[in-house]
């Protein structure tokens, strides 16, 4: 892509100029809305279906059609789905004749937003959709997971995801960061912020002494500390400049994005620790100003304490008020929609939000994206 | 009510180990564990490379770790998958092995979750017959590795190659075209679905418009029609991976329907040999009695019910060079 003397031009090499300082706010590609299905257990739905409504309804109320989309990005699952090249069929989701420029991710919807991110800055196109899909139930999740962990060392032990996040808990709580009492009132907080969100599975009032009666999952967590499983997907609209601004009145404008990971087995980490999200932050800069609210993709109720300490979120920040994804967890849209989460902060007059999101055993790798809106 | 079919999906992986995996593996048939060194530290499980750096590794820099380790971290593991090591409770465990820099995420088995602490010493079981996978051995609590049944000692050559097969059930949603389509076809009817929209019309869908993205309900529902022509194929020579069932070389057709723009994809062919399939013969819908049971599953292009193949319907060949090209 030629970086010429276009109407692009000047916004690139702010751009750069923010690279070298290493600045972030480079205001010039927003969330301008988004959309989420029906987040239930289970859904008859097939995962195509699933986005061929959730696209549409992303797009209507921008008074956008799929005619206006310059580049697609979505992200889901072959193991998931049980079926080489899901995403194929996924494709008939986004009108694709004539035919556009599309890509996709074998990640978290997250990860989709990133590349649609980037390709933005090529400064020749003005909208994209990304999307997350996933249809957790299709399968046993304590089957498929261990098919994508090492194939030498972990995979044939048949670790699952409750394994990794149990032997991560233990490590946190033998590191004085969280104890289950702790871990059991983030669970009572999140089903307390579920209640106004219609796409949570799990809500209400809970009590922490009666959640801490009940009987182990994988010790040290019990049922309360576990996500539940979720059919859905999401699907989120990008613009640039001015047209995001004609689009919606007030976009959130991604001012600070990086993703890092860690190496794959977990024995080689400090599982009490999260490097990748801690630098990720700085790359983002998160530091600075502050943000009013954040978004964790913490599946867990651990993940959430180690999470914000490696944030330096203080108790001022309000955390997953949606819920979180311990109120309903889409695998592979369950990151994108805490991005959509944070994104509504901004539209609804909030200046600043965090929103982050995580793949691979044990927090391996984990993204943060910086929203703000127009001062 | 929508209907959900299952299906199981077998995963296999034949793998190669390399230097130091292989070494490692090999390792276990001889009831040794190896690490590798890295700098100061010995990395357990070892690798051909430093997760942290990147740096090489050297295959000369394995040592020997263990056998007995410590216990850093656990989880209890009630009720055990099928893809687990152990068939009744267990713990999964962080175990640091004496000598090793870094935990091997492993098996103990340990009777129950309350023997168990952070700082418990282990030891491996070794299997009889150890096939040089990380599943040759367990953990089991105390200082004395232990043998299970016989010895049947270590592999006679080093082990280079892994099996790995994982077989998973899925539960997916039947599109209700695909019965609507599949009752028809009993009827000896093609079904096929028209867009409001553009006109196009689908046979086979899955209940939706692919160009202009919008759903298709059974008021779209049309028949198509029982004759057409080849406008392409090719012949498969079976390799016999695991669940093929044909032993000879067989045919797979494109079938334009006459009067529409519809091709059926990969259909079989009755009645016509292989060597005798070409572009623009003329062929017709071949049915399965009523009553007969159908594959549920259908080939790759589809499930068309009762609709078993095309047989030649004995008009002559239509010579035109474009047909080739409709394959969609």
């Amino acid at each position: 892509m030629a970086a010429g003397d276009g109407p692009g031009s000047e916004r690139r090499s702010e751009r750069a100029r923010s690279a070298e300082t290493g600045a972030t706010r480079n205001g010039d590609i927003a969330v301008v809305g988004w959309a989420q299905s029906p987040m239930i257990r289970r859904t008859e739905l097939s995962e195509t279906q699933l986005l061929l409504r959730v696209i549409t309804d992303a797009l209507e109320p921008l008074g956008l059609t799929r005619a206006d989309i310059d580049f697609t990005c979505l992200g889901s699952c072959d193991y998931i789905t049980g079926q080489a090249f899901s995403f194929v069929s996924n494709l008939d989701a986004i009108g694709a004749w004539p035919p556009k420029r599309d890509s996709h991710v074998e990640m978290d919807g997250a990860w989709a937003l990133y590349e649609a991110w980037l390709r933005l800055q090529e400064g020749d196109i003005e909208i994209a959709v990304v999307t997350g899909s996933g249809r957790s139930s299709t399968g046993d999740p304590a089957l498929i997971y261990p098919m994508e962990m090492d194939p030498f060392y972990l995979a044939p032990l048949g670790v699952d995801p409750l394994t990794f996040a149990a032997l991560q808990a233990r490590a946190v709580i033998d590191a004085g960061i969280a104890d289950e009492r702790a871990m059991a009132e983030v669970a009572v907080r999140s089903r307390r912020d579920a209640i106004d969100n219609p796409n949570a599975q799990v809500k209400g009032d809970a009590d922490v002494d009666t959640l801490l009666t009940g009987d182990y999952v994988r010790e040290p967590l019990r049922r309360h500390d576990l996500p539940p499983i979720t059919d859905g997907a999401a699907a989120m609209v990008l613009a640039t400049g001015d047209r995001a601004r004609q689009l919606r009145e007030r976009p959130a404008f991604i001012t600070g994005f990086d993703h890092r990971t860690e190496c794959h087995n977990p024995g080689y980490r400090d599982l009490a620790d999260s490097p990748s999200t801690r630098i990720a932050a700085a790359a983002a800069g998160l530091a600075g100003a502050p943000v009013e609210v954040a978004e964790l993709q913490a599946a867990f109720t651990h993940e959430e304490i180690l999470l914000r300490r490696a944030l330096g979120l203080g108790d001022d920040i309000a955390v997953n008020r949606s819920g979180g994804a311990l109120a309903s967890n889409p695998i592979m849209a369950t990151g994108l929609a805490r991005i959509g989460y944070a994104a509504d902060h901004v539209f609804g007059g909030g200046k600043r939000a965090l929103a982050h999101s995580t793949s691979g055993p044990c927090l391996q790798q984990n993204l943060v994206c910086i929203l703000e809106g127009d001062a | 009510m929508t209907r959900f079919v299952e299906s199981s999906i077998t995963f296999p992986y034949k793998r190669s180990l390399g230097p130091v995996i292989g070494a490692f593996m090999t390792g276990l048939t001889e009831q040794r564990i190896l690490g590798i060194r890295s700098g100061d530290q010995v990395l357990v499980p070892p690798l051909e490379w430093d997760p942290q750096t990147g740096a090489e590794l050297a295959v000369d820099d394995l040592v020997e770790v263990g056998p007995t380790g410590t216990i850093e971290s656990w989880t209890w593991v009630p009720d055990p998958s099928e893809q687990h090591p152990l068939d009744h409770p267990f713990a999964f465990a962080l175990v640091r092995l004496d000598g090793a820099s870094t935990p091997l995420l492993h098996a103990v088995d340990s009777g129950s979750p309350t023997a168990l602490s952070v700082g418990d010493r282990v030891a491996p079981r070794w299997r009889g017959t150890r096939e040089g996978r990380i599943n040759d051995f367990v953990f089991i609590p105390g200082e004395t590795p232990e043998v299970e049944g016989t010895d049947a000692g270590p592999a006679a050559d080093p082990v280079t190659m892994m099996d790995y097969n994982a077989s998973i059930t899925y539960r997916n949603p039947v599109p209700p075209v695909s019965d609507r389509l599949r009752e028809a076809s009993r009827d000896q009817r093609i079904l096929g679905q028209r867009c409001p929209v553009c006109g196009r019309v689908y046979a086979g869908g899955r209940g939706y418009c692919p160009i202009d993205a919008v759903e298709l309900g059974e008021e779209h529902d049309v028949d198509l029609p029982h004759s057409g022509t080849i406008t392409n194929y090719t012949i498969i020579t079976p390799v016999q991976y695991p669940g093929q069932t044909e032993t000879e070389p067989f045919a797979r057709v494109f079938v334009l329907l006459d009067g529409t723009d519809v091709v059926l994809p990969y259909q079989p062919v009755i009645e016509l040999p292989v060597e005798d399939v070409k572009v623009g013969k003329r062929v017709a819908a071949a049915w399965a009695a009523s009553n007969d049971d159908v594959d549920e599953g259908g080939t790759m292009g589809g499930a068309y019910g009762h609709l078993i193949g095309w047989i030649p319907s004995g008009e002559p060949d239509v010579d035109d060079p474009e047909l080739v090209n409709r394959i969609f």
